[in-house]
């Protein structure tokens, strides 16, 4: 029986292993009310790195890397994200123009294919799509590298920007329900009660201390 | 007094309403960020050893010799990148004294590990992976009597080891040296 357990436990820590072993995916976060956005993983490079698979690369390599676009605003807002690219660091041009990027959103329309140098086809804002609370967005980045990629590359590191923009927008009636995550009490609105009552409160004792004054003054 | 009255009830709901309306209203936030994104190059690297019999650094400065010494001189090369490769190395007498043979210094080749190729380089049989040292490419290194004579005394004789590594990835080939991208001379 215990060698059972064992060997479960052996697959499962093998299985977790695996998963570890996975490719990396970089995460696009906007958490709201104007925040920053959170870039994920980030490496050694760049902390602000998205590209975590696309490192080492070797002449006639193609490597794949997913990116999720994902608002984690609360329910009172839905967003509209945007993506940009500012293009390659200076430095980085020649380089990175022997390599081909494709950049596909939710495995199906082309945002952008060119040298990945160039901003091309995301020169100006392009809209990912209005996302309620939960929302996703997935973006797979694929790169070809030459065959033909000179000796003068081994080692060379290649910075391109992606620039992102949310706006937030209220909740119409109209918008479908996303999905309640964590506590949505609304605190400000309790809050607002709270302070209505006070000031009300005090009228009427304001109101009744004149009015007794009134009283023995009649008196 | 009555006038008052209403005057503090107008107060009160004006209060309540702007209390109100600041609830139902929402900024149309709007902000940005930039993700620096990085592609790095690998690249392919090698070390060649050189020890001697007892496991020591193979003397740089050299070591005296007469002729028909054998010298032992273990080659080996190491893969320290992130990516295997075809190896190849090529073996170079030189010498500061011109009357000198290339045949004066003789090696004993690993002819099982490496083959040599019609091009004068002997390639490795095997891919190299990172990490791996290779098997020697010759153990001992012969001063050949019938090149060397008395006029050669003092002369510096040498035998150069170069190494060519070539990526094997995306970059299949059947034998070593039919692997496309090797260096011409």
């Amino acid at each position: 029986m215990k060698k059972i357990l064992s060997l479960i436990l052996c697959l499962v820590m093998l299985a977790c292993g695996v998963v570890s072993a996975a490719a990396a995916e970089g995460n696009v976060t906007y958490s709201g009310d104007a925040g920053d956005f959170v870039f994920e993983p980030g490496t050694e490079h760049s902390v602000t790195d998205l590209f975590p698979d696309l490192k080492n690369v070797m002449p006639g390599d193609t490597l794949s890397q997913q990116i999720q676009v994902r608002n984690d605003a609360s329910n009172q807002v839905k967003v509209k994200i945007y993506v940009r690219s500012l293009g390659a660091h200076e430095e980085s041009a020649a380089f990175l123009s022997q390599l081909q990027l494709l950049v596909e959103q939710d495995g199906d329309s082309v945002l952008f294919e060119a040298a990945a140098d160039q901003p091309a086809q995301l020169t100006d804002w392009v809209c990912l799509g209005t996302l309620l609370s939960g929302g996703t967005v997935d973006l797979d980045v694929t790169l070809y590298v030459p065959q033909t990629l000179g000796n003068e590359f081994q080692n060379a590191a290649g910075y391109l920007d992606w620039e992102f923009m949310v706006e937030e927008y209220p909740i119409e009636p109209e918008d479908p329900q996303p999905p309640k995550t964590g506590d949505e009490t609304p605190i400000g609105l309790y809050m607002g009660i709270m302070a209505v009552s006070a000031v009300m409160l005090g009228i009427l004792v304001l109101m009744m201390v004149m009015r007794k004054k009134k009283e023995e003054h009649e008196s | 007094m009555k006038n008052l009255r209403m005057k503090l009830l107008v107060v009160a709901i004006a209060v309540a309403l702007i209390a109100v309306i600041s609830f139902g209203t929402l900024a149309f936030y709007s902000t940005t960020g930039t993700a620096t994104n990085v592609i790095t190059a690998g690249q392919i690297d090698l070390a060649i050893h050189e020890k001697t019999a007892d496991g020591q650094d193979f003397p740089a400065e050299g070591v005296s010799v007469i002729p028909g010494d054998v010298v032992d001189k273990i080659v080996t090369v190491e893969n320290v990148c992130d990516h295997p490769f075809y190896l190849r190395v090529k073996l170079v007498n030189n010498s500061t004294d011109l009357s000198l043979s290339d045949d004066c210094l003789q090696v004993n080749l690993n002819t099982e590990n490496w083959t040599e190729g019609a091009d004068g380089y002997i390639y490795y049989n095997s891919v190299l992976e990172p990490g791996q040292i290779t098997e020697p490419v010759f153990t001992q290194v012969e001063v050949v009597g019938e090149y060397v004579t008395v006029s050669n005394i003092g002369a510096i004789m040498s035998l150069t080891v170069n190494a060519d590594a070539l990526q094997s990835e995306n970059n299949p080939a059947e034998y070593p040296w039919d692997a496309a991208g090797w260096a011409a001379e």
